[in-house]
């Protein structure tokens, strides 16, 4: 059983191929304002080197967000234009949960956070059993930390003014899949981005 | 021969759409899916609601279309897409979805500038003859396009600011109509008569177009107006309006026609739907002796079958593009 793994919630390209819990190959890599560009060349790489073709694949896992709204919806119309095609389906993957799965430090609680800019983050809360403890949002920094119920540790790429230790965004894509593997995988049609934050248009408008 | 189908997509600012064409000129099916109600209230097009809009659809609207033509994927020659211009972030979900699968049916990859579309619309009824001049007039573009042969094109003019079709939406806000404006406009300018003297715009010997400069014309009589207390009639400043954008088009239009001496015009892009530019070109093409096509109103505005018959001819010139392709918002005809 083979599953394909996305990610380009940042400015990162997350993805790998997992056949039986290992990874046969993967990329993390940076392409900044090229991810547009680079992403479906170097998924299609993923399958080249791994000699594997897409009809093989069972599931695909995509990273709906929160994070770049460009860089996601990148990702959500690959993952869906290829189940689409392909006739199989799609587990969606929440980008903070991805980032809590993935940490290594061993606090109580840990807290990952994507910069949103102006003092705005989008981050969570999550507990050692990835039970969501603050729900994740798009919400003042300084207002998150204050909903913390014990010692923390925070995950992140971004640059933010924390106060507990902070450890990088290095994706255990492997863990991450074994974790979201038994939720239910929906068709590629009902698969959308969750951007956790209206457009501005629909802010000023009210709406 | 074999016949050749091709699978377009077109998603460059408010319309997601999946068309399959069969020989350049054959629309075997068409799914536009229009976000017009959506981006309504906002007086116009958010670019960040139409690429949510886009992502939600793009996967429907493609599975709708291959229904419709009651044929799979297997059976297409190549994948039709364009690359630009238009909103970035909605021309990036037709982009990806369009390489994705190319690569997943193994099929080439052919990339279709947004004006192109529009002007092999009108392939979809008649074959083009060459040389031609194309009026491509819509809510992004104001351009005059020479073409000796299949995509040979030059670039005679353009706007130098505001597209006409943007112009018509701006000057209807000012006249209170809802968005998108430039129809009701059309409408309205019929019951009246052009009595409020406007100034042509860009009068000169160029092929180029201005229209920010007539956008403020207006909007400074309808404030001299009020300021005066006096009512604005509203039918007569559309017609008013119309007059001067119309002869402006037309004028420019005669001009590059008779210096090119070319016998064959097309009309393409949303605008092309104007009641009153369709009957001035018209009398201006017979004055001239050149004959004119104008695609039915559903290939002038943004749609998928436009892309795919375009596509058809850049196929059989062996244009092709591989999975690097990128969306650019802003890039010259080729």
């Amino acid at each position: 059983m083979i599953n394909l793994y996305i990610d380009t919630s940042s400015s990162y390209l997350y993805s790998a191929l997992i056949k039986d819990k290992k990874i046969l190959q993967e990329v993390k890599e940076n392409y900044g304002q090229k991810l547009s560009v680079e992403a479906l060349p170097q998924i299609i790489k993923l399958f080249e080197i791994a000699s594997i073709t897409p009809k093989d694949i069972e599931k695909i896992f995509v990273v709906v967000g929160p994070g770049s709204f460009t860089g996601i919806r990148i990702g959500v119309t690959i993952a869906k234009t290829m189940a689409f095609s392909l006739k199989k389906s799609i587990i969606p993957v929440s980008s903070l949960k991805a980032m809590a799965i993935s940490a290594r430090k061993d606090t109580p609680y840990i807290m990952p956070l994507i910069d949103a800019r102006r003092g705005y983050v989008y981050g969570a809360v999550y507990d050692k059993n990835m039970r969501e403890v603050v729900k994740e949002q798009h919400i003042l920094l300084t207002e998150l930390v204050d909903k913390v119920p014990d010692t923390y540790s925070v995950i992140s790429n971004d640059q933010l003014p924390v106060t507990v230790s902070r450890e990088e965004y290095d994706p255990d894509i492997l863990k991450i899949v074994t974790f979201y593997d038994s939720e239910k995988p929906i068709s590629p049609h009902l698969v959308n981005p969750n951007y956790l934050k209206r457009t501005e248009a629909e802010e000023k408008h009210g709406v | 021969m074999k016949d050749i189908y091709i699978l377009g997509i077109e998603s460059s600012c408010d319309e997601t759409s999946c068309a399959i064409v069969k020989n350049g000129k054959e629309e075997i099916a068409t799914i536009i899916s229009s976000q017009i109600d959506i981006h309504e209230e906002f007086g116009g097009v958010v670019p960040e609601i139409a690429s949510r809009e886009h992502v939600k659809n793009i996967t429907i609207v493609i599975e709708k279309c291959l229904k419709e033509a009651n044929m799979t994927m297997e059976e297409m020659d190549a994948i039709a897409i364009t690359y630009g211009p238009g909103l970035i972030g909605s021309l990036l979900i037709g982009l990806e979805a369009a390489k994705t699968l190319a690569y997943i049916y193994q099929k080439p990859l052919i990339p279709i500038h947004h004006i192109a579309g529009h002007i092999y619309a009108n392939s979809l009824v008649h074959e083009l003859k060459f040389p031609l001049l194309a009026l491509v007039v819509s809510g992004g573009h104001t351009e005059l396009v020479k073409m000796k042969d299949h995509f040979q094109f030059e670039k005679l003019g353009g706007t130098l600011d505001d597209a006409i079709g943007e112009c018509y939406d701006k000057v209807a806000r000012v006249l209170g109509l809802p968005y998108p404006g430039g129809p009701k406009l059309d409408q309205l300018a019929k019951e009246g008569n052009p009595t409020y003297p406007l100034p042509i715009p860009l009068h000169d010997d160029s092929y180029n177009f201005s229209f920010s400069g007539l956008k403020s014309a207006v909007i400074n009589l309808v404030h001299k107006e009020k300021q005066a207390g006096r009512e604005i009639r509203k039918a007569d400043l559309a017609a008013s309006f119309q007059q001067v954008a119309v002869e402006s088009l037309v004028s420019k239009t005669k001009k590059a026609l008779e210096n090119e001496n070319i016998k064959y015009l097309i009309v393409a892009g949303g605008v092309a739907a104007n009641q009153k530019l369709r009957i001035e070109i018209t009398n201006m093409c017979q004055e001239l002796g050149v004959t004119l096509s104008i695609p039915p109103l559903k290939f002038c505005t943004d749609n998928a079958a436009m892309i795919a018959s375009a596509g058809y001819y850049a196929y059989k010139l062996g244009r092709r593009a591989d999975y690097y392709l990128n969306s650019i918002s802003s890039c010259p005809l080729s």
